[in-house]
């Protein structure tokens, strides 16, 4: 199968965009667009096959000792799906090369970005093993972050992606603990094998719940969905396919796939519709006020993704084809009307309503497919928005739905008629507030938009409508993701006429009260001005981020004292607590065997002993040297005597490289000595000295002890000697070198990627992020420099240097 | 830079050397010199000039020779960084800076991308991780060489090294330098405008 080469064929357009961008400007999204359209294109292809019933699927291994494999399945849900990801995603990229300039800051990381973004989406809507799904998961949430905090020198932009990161990949991590209880209980983590045969008992209740939460997290239901109000931040392209398209419907995607084998699994049912119904009214009720387009656009997004998610994971087939339906007509609206909001935004530099007028005049072509968008989000027929909502109404008529008891199926159809009337008065707001002639406002000055700007929304809109008076073209999907369930012997189509029937009368009734809404809508204001501002759930998500910075703060206030003594003290203490206690218990009881006398040596060579004189020498001398340097320097000659040492033992890399490491330390340290006062402070004797020297004394005793012990303790030769043969085959004479760089150097790789690590975290510390302006200072007469302002960026100057 | 020890007082005694007499009257390194710790010394300067190139090529014949004899990436990485170490104490941060031959960041990355890909590379034609392709040839001059790809490791390690060691003396030693350099310029500039308010 093709998908698994499309997705790293994003990756590989992401690496190669930057240069790209920096060539063409934003030109380069219409090539960035190609492995998208590649991915629809191949879609489109499998549909016949899949819509008759036969998924695509591929593997390739990745880990099959824990079941971790990269699957890949396309059926009819990974079909709608990826025509909203790949071939609405497409569309918005077109859209986004006439959106950008060329000066805009980041393009080629933008454009990058979103490429990575729109490959882990792909992946996440077609990955059939729950691992794959996580990390495709997790990977659009990282993707997001960048996206949202795109414009990074703003302060709102990055609080903003950093909200979207710790809200939807933080309850990421107990979405893959449910992942993990889930395929432990089903014995598998192939999705589709789970679905099939669904588990059950407390493990699998506890994993959905959890599952269920990641979910929510990502499709930004109440109380989880601030973060994406605030996620508006980003430029209107990324909005357009991140916030309407794509990545939260990650969530909806998520419940419609596991709907199928869990829905019936309490508290399944009565978690997704609870959620969903509460965040389809107040996503509904708070658009109602805004005076932002886009954000008014966002709280619909809000409401509109509470309503999938009700109608994804209510588990009927006449709520399943609905979700398909409604799925893809939000797809379609939202992208058109972002984009709308975007060709606005564009033209005039504003998007508040208060500030905008007469755009019905100068801006026709747009204002009717805006039109057309707008009346699908509010439910107008022949609009596909008509046709989905239509499907929904039906799914919880009472006595249609057998899966709910009939007070229930009231309550959530007086609860989605509610939603719908405030989503028709929102969706007439947005479209008066943004075309409308409002007298009174002073009309805006700007310049016509390019036609080629304007054919992304205008075709999205456009197939609002096809797909609206046509619905017969969409059926079959839906169809074939419902036959999961059971059709009562009369499976649901999704149409436009439906004959005389409740869901056409509730649709009137809906369309009365949201005019009535919008007609009063001073009085709608006054009303939600007055009411009592309940609890915001943006002040939870503070609360609980200060929480944690509090608590950080004050356990490192009381571990990190700042003082030497008492870190060196806490270490040797430990030691001589847990392996010292253990070490004398040992030699009391017996257990370890004094070494018989004679294979105590004095001296190999007489060499030794002075090698140890000077050793002990200048380790005392340390010890009683009140000037710092002076005691460096005698602390560093002890060094250097260990590395005799090691060369009368015969092992002379092991010398080199402690000499090299002795020197270096030594310089490292003086350059250190020169902000500290010349002599140590003088300790007073008493206790707190008495008590250092006993422990010093002690931690010596035990080491020597220990390595005396331990080296006479050998049971087995020794595994050196047969390394000789082994250097000798792998054609080095250095054997020391030989392990280094040959037999173990995978260790050897680890313990350089540590160095590199700690090089760079004591940089930061020491500096605080401003290492690069001092070596870039270029003349010998140093600049004042204001501190506090970074240097220009590696990445920028690296192409100059 | 005009500015000599502050703190060297005013030599008394009749066999004192006059202050300063050790400075250089040529150029022998290649910024305009104010040594890490200090006045200057032409000992020390010309020491330098001649040490860094045989220092540079000793590391890269420890990081050649390693597999035969004592040394590797690791020791010839150490020695390397010395060099620019000896730059910077004879010479200051300037000095340290014109020196450098990438910036600490870029080594690191360096290392870490080279030994990352060789570390990987066998993967691709079915060998198992790290797995060491060598070859023996006959050249001219040389003799028999030996071509192995732990060289391509080693010298991975020998960059991370640079790079940590340059890194660490930037902020421990350049850093710090500047900083005090600030601190003067401000203390003089304060000194400076006290003096000129009364007039």
């Amino acid at each position: 199968m093709l998908l698994p080469l499309i997705i790293a064929l994003h990756a590989a357009a992401a690496a190669v965009l930057p240069p790209l961008v920096r060539a063409l400007g934003a030109r380069a999204f219409l090539a960035a667009s190609a492995p998208l359209v590649l991915a629809a294109a191949w879609a489109l292809a499998q549909a016949p096959a899949v819509l008759a019933g036969n998924p695509a699927a591929s593997r390739l291994s990745w880990v099959p000792a824990l079941g971790i494999d990269l699957d890949f399945r396309l059926d009819a849900l990974a079909l709608a799906m990826v025509l909203l990801v790949s071939g609405v995603g497409a569309v918005i990229f077109w859209y986004s090369a006439g959106y950008f300039r060329r000066s805009e800051r980041g393009l080629g990381r933008l454009a990058a970005t979103m490429t990575l973004f729109a490959g882990a989406m792909l992946g996440v809507v077609t990955a059939d093993n729950l691992f794959a799904l996580y990390i495709f998961w997790e990977l659009t949430s990282v993707t997001s972050f960048l996206l949202v905090g795109h414009d990074d020198r703003k302060e709102g932009a990055r609080r903003a992606a950093l909200q979207a990161l710790l809200t939807t990949a933080g309850l990421g991590l107990p979405m893959l603990i449910g992942f993990v209880l889930l395929g432990q209980a089903g014995g598998t983590y192939r999705i589709s094998e789970l679905v099939a045969s669904p588990p059950g008992g407390p493990a699998a209740t506890v994993a959905l719940v959890l599952v269920l939460a990641g979910a929510f997290a990502k499709s930004a239901q109440v109380p989880l969905h601030y973060w994406l109000p605030g996620a508006m931040v980003a430029p209107t392209p990324v909005s357009a396919y991140l916030h309407a398209a794509a990545m939260v419907k990650g969530g909806v995607y998520l419940v419609a796939r596991l709907a199928p084998g869990f829905a019936d699994t309490d508290p399944w049912r009565a978690l997704v519709l609870a959620f969903g119904l509460a965040t389809m009214l107040l996503g509904g009720w708070r658009a109602l006020r805004q005076d932002d387009l886009k954000l008014l656009l966002a709280y619909g997004t809000v409401s509109q993704l509470g309503f999938l998610m009700l109608l994804g994971g209510m588990g009927s087939y006449t709520s399943a084809v609905a979700a398909e339906g409604a799925l893809l007509a939000h797809g379609l609206f939202k992208a058109a009307l972002f984009m709308t909001v975007g060709v606005i935004d564009h033209q005039t530099g504003t998007r508040s309503i208060a500030a905008l007028t007469g755009l019905r005049r100068r801006m026709p072509v747009l204002a009717v497919a805006a039109g057309a968008a707008t009346a699908s989000m509010a439910g107008l027929p022949p609009l596909l928005g008509f046709v989905a909502k239509e499907a929904a109404l039906e799914a919880f008529l009472p006595g249609h739905a057998g899966e709910l008891p009939t007070w229930a199926s009231v309550a959530m159809l007086t609860g989605i008629v509610l939603a719908s009337v405030l989503t028709f008065a929102y969706s007439a707001r947005f479209w008066w507030g943004a075309f409308a002639v409002k007298p009174g406002v002073e009309e805006p000055r700007f310049h016509r938009p390019a036609a080629a700007f304007v054919a992304a929304p205008v075709a999205l809109g456009a197939l609002s409508l096809v797909f609206g008076a046509y619905p017969k073209a969409l059926d079959p999907i839906a169809q074939t993701y419902a036959a999961a369930y059971d059709d009562h012997g009369a499976p649901y189509h999704l149409a436009l006429w439906h004959g005389l029937s409740m869901p056409l009368l509730l649709t009137a009734v809906v369309i009365a009260a949201g005019a009535a809404l919008f007609h009063w809508r001073a009085i709608v204001e006054r009303v939600q001005e007055a009411m009592p501002r309940g609890p915001n759930a943006e002040i939870g998500y503070h609360f609980a981020v200060h929480a944690v910075y509090a608590v950080a703060l004050s356990v490192t206030r009381r571990l990190q004292t700042g003082s030497l003594p008492a870190y060196l003290g806490i270490i040797l203490a430990t030691m001589l607590a847990l392996p010292g206690v253990g070490l004398v218990r040992a030699l009391v009881i017996g257990d370890a065997p004094l070494p018989a006398g004679n294979d105590l040596r004095l001296w190999d060579s007489p060499l030794e002993a002075l090698v140890a004189v000077v050793m002990a020498v200048t380790a005392i001398a340390a010890l009683r040297e009140h000037r710092r340097f002076a005691a460096l320097i005698l602390l560093s000659a002890t060094g250097f005597a260990i590395a005799g040492l090691f060369v009368l033992h015969g092992a002379p890399d092991l010398a080199l490289t402690l000499v090299l490491v002795e020197t270096l330390t030594t310089v490292i340290l003086v350059f250190v000595l020169r902000r500290l006062p010349a002599t140590f402070s003088v300790r007073p004797p008493g206790w707190p000295k008495r008590l250092m020297v006993l422990l010093s004394g002690a931690a010596g005793t035990f080491v020597a002890l220990t390595l005396w012990l331990a080296t006479s303790a050998r049971t087995e030769p020794p595994v050196g000697a047969s390394y000789t043969g082994a250097a000798d085959e792998a054609g080095g004479r250095n054997l020391v070198n030989t392990i280094l760089a040959d037999f173990r150097a995978l260790d050897t790789f680890g313990e350089v990627v540590v160095l590199a690590t700690a090089a760079v975290a004591v940089a930061l510390l020491v500096l605080l992020n401003r290492r690069d302006r001092v070596i870039d200072e270029p003349a010998a007469e140093a600049p004042e420099a204001v501190p506090g302002v970074p240097g220009p960026p590696a990445d920028e100057e690296g192409s100059a240097r | 830079m005009s500015e000599v020890s502050d703190g060297g007082a005013a030599p008394t005694g009749a066999g004192t050397p006059p202050e300063g007499w050790e400075a250089p009257r040529e150029r022998w390194l290649s910024t305009v010199v104010s040594p890490a710790f200090g006045p200057r010394s032409v000992l020390l300067e010309v020491a330098v000039r001649l040490l860094v190139p045989s220092v540079l090529v000793f590391s890269v014949f420890l990081l050649v020779s390693g597999h035969d004899r004592p040394g590797g990436g690791f020791a010839g990485g150490l020695v390397a960084s010395m060099a620019f170490v000896l730059r910077y104490i004879a010479g200051g941060r300037h000095e340290l800076a014109a020196g450098m031959p990438l910036r600490p960041n870029t080594l690191l990355a360096g290392g870490l991308l080279l030994s990352g890909i060789t570390a990987g590379l066998p993967l691709f034609s079915g060998g198992a991780l790290l797995e060491v392709v060598k070859h023996t040839a006959e050249l001219p001059v040389f003799g028999k060489v030996k071509f192995a790809s732990y060289l391509a490791f080693e010298a991975g390690v020998f960059l991370i090294v640079v790079g940590l060691v340059l890194s660490v003396v930037a902020a421990l030693g350049a850093r710090m330098e500047a900083e005090e350099e600030e601190a003067r310029a401000g203390r003089r500039r304060r000194r400076a405008r006290s003096k000129g308010g009364p007039r």
